[in-house]
């Protein structure tokens, strides 16, 4: 029995021990330095916002579609947040609260125009990511703002047992997430749509409405990571989400997600983001160049597709031939 | 009170084509009810309306004495009507229990309450005595599989009336045994079914009322099927009129080396040891039911799938067809697809380009460009020949009729010059009178040279046509046979070969 | 009037619109403020960009045609500018056999690029996204690797600067010089609109493209070889965006790693503002000449007016949402007017 729940579960368990092994390399290499407290937590606090944003990928991806502007909706949210708070002396519950429903309602945007246009959220989130940039220069300047109050970033520091509080948050809304697909009528109704949107609307399901609903938990999701962020920086300025784009893909993608839709996978995404921050953290230790990263992320996500294109057709093959039974 | 569905002169037109005229059928709880008709003759319409995906024109439908046509699938469903289409609607990466459940799944604030969702699904299969894993994915399920759990999710919605398309079209043996042994259960509980299928066979073993559309019209209404044995039922399927037909036998040489032959053909799909010779202007008909393998013949030696045995010959030398190109435009062979909409057409090409796409390489000028003229000419020429209505040949090929689509894709072959020409079911969906016009092309093609194979589910229109009927049954060819064009006779021995 | 020739002057119109919205926009900003109007500043630089951005555009244009998208235009093109840019720093080539290397460099990647997407059966979308972010990290590394902090080629190859700075006003025919709004780096870009437009209107390999993105199935079931021409497709786009990083990298003078980061939303713009279908079988070669155009006078006026680089993102952030509304609205009518018909 043990063996039919791996068996179903590969990819998980191949990602787990890949990290295991690569955080093992890591840690030998380092001489365990990295298991010092200060880099163990930097690890793990970096951790928190390519899990979140991953997230938010992964709840777009779930139905077939893509979300282009997973950074520039952090850059103006987090752009938000923080010119509320240091220039206009909001207080940091409301202007985080902002902050976060300016990602949501743009992703709900997103959502209602992918519906009304009925084409891809490619395109669509092409188009709001150039706004969202401008807005994002517009609000902060080549500025960073960083004078917002300091229980903000002592909260960002904080830590339960070893493990940063943000990376807690990260992890308990990822069982959130998990919990409302599998669980949650309208998660389900949402996976339905994209593992077959024709028999799902058969069945009544509004494939209009799931649409909607992903794309704006997906700006929800990035308003979390931009509080995450907020939390943890030291200040905000433009460049903000200017790197989240690629790692929210590769997160999911790595990690199991289709990119034909209808499947998620939360704990895949987690791991596949931990492994791809040990490939920063080797970096930074052999003092590689920051490109390599790029390129290696790159053809990792591509060959990961490839791989599970090709099995896919290999299933079809196999079952075509079941169809005729001698 | 006994379940009950009423269709009362129902009609229903769609530009050009007359799909439903005045159709009747009575469908009783407790009974199994086929529909039978050839391909064409109103069936999927009238599902559709019934399930609330058209509207009719006019008449009415009457359910459990309510009056009323249904304007959604869902409100179909929640009238109690539930269909289990051809194509598989299933969630691939959901549960079995997932599945059956889908349409109304039980929730409690919003959450799925996986109990009751396991008794409801657990009860459906109990009710069709189907045993399965609930936890098993739909992907990894057999063809059969999926099917009967999409019985098990008409049944969950309290279905009292179950619509089956096509049931046994891809399944076979046990599997149709486990499913007619699952239709005596649902009937022994009062639901009405209503059973389409071409397999005249398995009709007469699982049916007790029987409906004939042919041309949109119901020919027979709601009878008991014992008073009807099977060649009266295939008469009025295909029409007496047409027995009445002048039989015109024509003379094809078959001493000289045939100018297609398929000696011992094994495919990768499943066919083994297929043989067979088309000689020189002769029409060849292929007949089987929908999933018989020929349309996948064809496509394998056309070069699209993988031959694993056997031999290829064209005017009696040994072949090898590469590809779709090479079949094309080094051995002159056409296949004109089947659908011609997907397959066969680009929709928002001018007709003209849709003819001239076979063979651009005879319409160059230098450096690779299009002689606009003389594709104008070729074009005007087959537009002609057919007699396809079109303003210009500018008119984009998706704003015309049916017939006249069918015609360009038969066009852009004849364009083509090919030699001999495989058609893959030309008149489906295609209205009478065109697809007489449609026949007598056909004839005339083969008068003028052009040898045919031609694959139709279309009984009347293999034995108006073919010089020659070989008949094709799950991937065998199991009958091959001089056509004397004498619909009685020849209906019949088709009809046994294919349920022998 | 039929279907057919109303749908016919839809798409027309398109163009014509566009014409008359560029030219109205135009003087518009022109009367707002005459410094719009001024050649060495504005009016060069405009025409410039726009030869190097419609360029771009038919990259794009090209992979749209098969109905493929290609989301590493902008990558493809750094790679070609750093293919010709160390050719001209260590190789020492001079002008044209440089831009050679960098054309070649562009359609390797294309080819490469195509023979992926057929042998994978992967969607083009995801290739070309992979396909940037390797890529990105590629160009960076080699920059960095081979010329340290300054991450460029710095070496010019005589006669960059004639491409980057001359205008028409150079050539003369008696007393009648050629207006000094007009840069000579049109003349590339034009050559481009031309070849382009001659391949998809008149020929044939333009037919069984456009074929093969109406309808894949009916294309490969009527003899033409579609996975030739997916590769041949992105060939094109590969080279074509090797033309465009080139070009860019004799405006700015220089070989950099940032050569083609700002192309995506541009090589988009144009053709989907002209009228190029985005589910393929359907290009607007000149129409992506003028949608470049409209976007970079709506991008010039507004930075004449003073209205900075963010503003000018949020406008064509909008422009080209509405342009696809718009465009879905049409479809959306012109079908329903199509589906009255069996």
């Amino acid at each position: 029995m043990l063996k039919t729940f791996f068996q179903h579960r590969m990819t998980e368990l191949s990602l787990t021990i890949i990290f295991i092994i690569g955080f093992g390399i890591l840690v030998a290499t380092s001489h365990g330095i990295l298991l010092h407290r200060n880099s163990l937590q930097g690890f793990l606090t970096y951790l928190a916002v390519p899990i979140v944003i991953g997230m938010a990928q992964m709840v777009v991806l779930c139905i077939g579609q893509m979300n282009l502007a997973v950074g520039a909706m952090g850059g103006v949210s987090s752009g938000v947040m923080a010119v509320l708070m240091a220039q206009h002396h909001y207080p940091i519950w409301l202007a985080l609260l902002i902050g976060f429903l300016v990602a949501t309602g743009v992703g709900a945007i997103n959502g209602a125009l992918v519906v009304l246009t009925q084409l891809n959220g490619f395109i669509i989130t092409l188009g709001t990511m150039t706004i969202l940039l401008g807005f994002q220069y517009r609000l902060v300047r080549s500025f960073t703002i960083d004078g917002y109050p300091i229980s903000l970033p002592n909260f960002g520091a904080k830590s339960v047992l070893g493990f940063p509080l943000i990376l807690m948050i990260a992890i308990a809304t990822s069982v959130l997430l998990s919990l409302f697909f599998s669980r949650t009528a309208t998660g389900r109704r949402v996976l339905a749509t994209g593992g077959n949107a024709l028999a799902a609307r058969l069945s009544g399901v509004s494939n209009n409405r799931s649409v909607l609903i992903a794309h704006t938990l997906s700006g929800a999701l990035v308003g979390v990571a931009s509080i995450i962020t907020i939390a943890s920086l030291p200040g905000i300025n433009r460049s903000i989400g200017g790197d989240w784009m690629l790692s929210s893909f590769a997160a999911p993608i790595i990690g199991g997600v289709l990119m034909a839709g209808g499947t998620v996978a939360v704990y895949g995404t987690i791991v596949a983001a931990g492994v791809v921050r040990l490939v920063d953290i080797a970096r930074a230790q052999y003092s590689l160049d920051p490109s390599i990263v790029s390129l290696t992320v790159g053809v990792v996500v591509l060959s990961t597709v490839a791989l599970s294109e090709w099995r896919r057709r290999r299933s079809e093959r196999a079952r075509e031939g079941m169809k005729v039974s001698r | 009170m006994t379940t009950e569905l009423l269709i009362e002169n129902v009609s229903k037109a769609f530009p050009g084509v007359q799909a439903l005229n005045k159709v009747n059928l009575t469908l009783t709880g407790g009974t199994v009810h086929a529909l039978l008709g050839e391909n064409g003759a109103g069936k999927s319409t009238l599902i559709k309306i019934i399930t609330g995906v058209y509207r009719a024109d006019s008449g009415t439908l009457k359910t459990n004495g309510e009056v009323k046509f249904f304007e959604s699938p869902v409100e179909a469903t929640h009238a109690g009507i539930a269909v289990v289409h051809q194509e598989r609607n299933l969630i691939p990466d959901f549960s079995v229990e997932e599945n059956i459940t889908l349409h109304n799944p039980p929730i409690r604030f919003g959450i799925v309450d996986r109990v009751k969702r396991k008794e409801l699904a657990q009860k459906a299969l109990e009710t069709l005595g189907f045993e399965i894993n609930l936890n098993e994915k739909i992907k990894n399920l057999s063809v059969a599989q999926m099917q009967l759990v999409e019985i098990a999710k008409a049944l969950v919605t309290n279905a009292q009336i179950i619509l089956l398309d096509e049931p046994t079209a891809s399944i076979t043996g046990a599997e149709t045994v486990k499913l007619f042994d699952v239709i005596r259960r649902l009937k022994a509980t009062g639901t009405a079914i209503l059973f389409v299928s071409h397999k005249l066979e398995e009709v007469y073993e699982i049916c007790d009322i029987v409906t004939v559309l042919r041309d949109g019209e119901s020919v027979l209404e709601s009878k008991a099927l014992s008073e009807y044995p099977q060649g009266e039922v295939v008469d009025l399927m295909v029409g007496r009129h047409l027995a009445d037909r002048k039989v015109e036998l024509r003379e094809i040489d078959r001493t000289t080396t045939p100018v297609f032959e398929l000696r011992n053909i094994s495919t990768a799909l499943g066919h083994s040891n297929t043989s067979l010779k088309l000689s020189k202007g002769e029409v060849l008909g292929m007949y089987g039911l929908v999933g018989a393998g020929r349309s996948e013949l064809a496509r394998t030696v056309l070069g699209l799938h993988g031959i694993t045995g056997g031999e290829i010959f064209l005017d009696g030398q040994l072949i090898h067809i590469k590809s779709l190109r090479d079949a094309l435009h080094k051995y002159k062979i056409g296949y004109v697809t089947e659908n011609r909409k997907e397959e066969g057409l680009f929709l928002d090409f001018p007709v003209r380009k849709n003819i001239s796409v076979t063979i651009l390489s005879r319409l160059l000028r230098r450096l690779g460009v299009i002689n606009r003229s003389q594709e104008d000419e070729v074009a005007t020429k087959y537009v002609d020949r057919l007699g396809i209505k079109v303003v210009n040949n500018d008119q984009l090929a998706g704003t015309l009729s049916g017939g006249n689509q069918q015609k360009v894709s038969v066009a852009k072959w004849l364009a083509a010059e090919t030699e001999i020409l495989i058609i893959d079911e030309p008149t489906v969906g295609v209205d009478v009178r065109t697809k007489a016009a449609f026949h007598e092309l056909i004839l005339e093609l083969a008068n003028e040279g052009l040898s045919i194979i031609l694959i139709s589910s279309d009984l009347a229109e293999i034995i108006a046509i073919a010089d020659r009927i070989l008949v094709m049954r799950n991937y065998e060819l199991v009958a091959d046979f001089p056509n004397t064009k004498d619909y009685p006779t020849m209906s019949r021995s088709i009809m046994t070969s294919i349920h022998s | 009037m039929s279907v057919a020739s109303k749908a016919k002057r839809v798409i027309s119109d398109q163009r014509v619109i566009l014409l008359a919205l560029t030219v109205v926009l135009f003087l518009f900003f022109g009367f707002k403020n005459s410094a719009f109007f001024n050649t060495d500043f504005v009016l060069y630089p405009l025409l410039r960009d726009g030869a190097v951005l419609t360029v771009i555009g038919l990259a794009q244009l090209c992979a749209l045609s098969i109905g493929h998208l290609n989301l590493a235009v902008g990558r493809m093109a750094a790679v070609a500018a750093l293919a010709a840019g160390s050719a001209y720093q260590y190789l020492h080539f001079s002008l044209i056999p440089g831009v050679i290397v960098g054309l070649l460099a562009g359609s390797i990647l294309g080819a490469v690029t195509g023979l992926i997407i057929v042998k994978s059966q992967v969607n083009a979308f995801i290739v070309t996204l992979a396909m940037d972010f390797a890529l990105l990290g590629f160009v960076t590394f080699i920059y960095v690797s081979f010329t340290g902090a300054t991450a460029a080629f710095i070496t010019k190859p005589k006669g960059m600067d004639y491409w980057r700075n001359t205008s028409l006003h150079q050539y003369c025919i008696a007393k009648l010089c050629g207006p000094s709004v007009f840069p000579m780096m049109l003349i590339p870009s034009i050559i481009a609109l031309a070849l382009v437009g001659f391949l998809f209107a008149r020929t044939k390999l333009g037919r069984e493209l456009l074929a093969t993105g109406s309808n894949l199935r009916a294309a490969k079931l009527s003899g033409i070889p579609v996975d030739r021409r997916v590769i041949i497709a992105h060939t094109f786009s590969g080279l074509l965006a090797a033309l465009a990083g080139v070009m860019l990298a004799f405006t700015n003078g220089s070989f950099t790693a940032a050569i083609g980061s700002q192309f995506m939303l541009p090589s988009f713009l144009g053709p989907v503002l002209g009228g190029t279908l985005l589910v393929g079988g359907s290009v607007a070669v000149l129409g992506t000449f003028i949608g470049t155009m409209l976007t970079l006078v709506i991008r010039q006026g507004l930075s004449v007016q003073g209205i900075g680089l963010e503003t000018l993102n949020i406008a064509l952030g909008l422009v080209l949402l509405t342009a696809l509304s718009l465009g879905q609205i049409q479809k959306m009518l012109v079908s329903l007017r199509m589906r009255g018909r069996g």
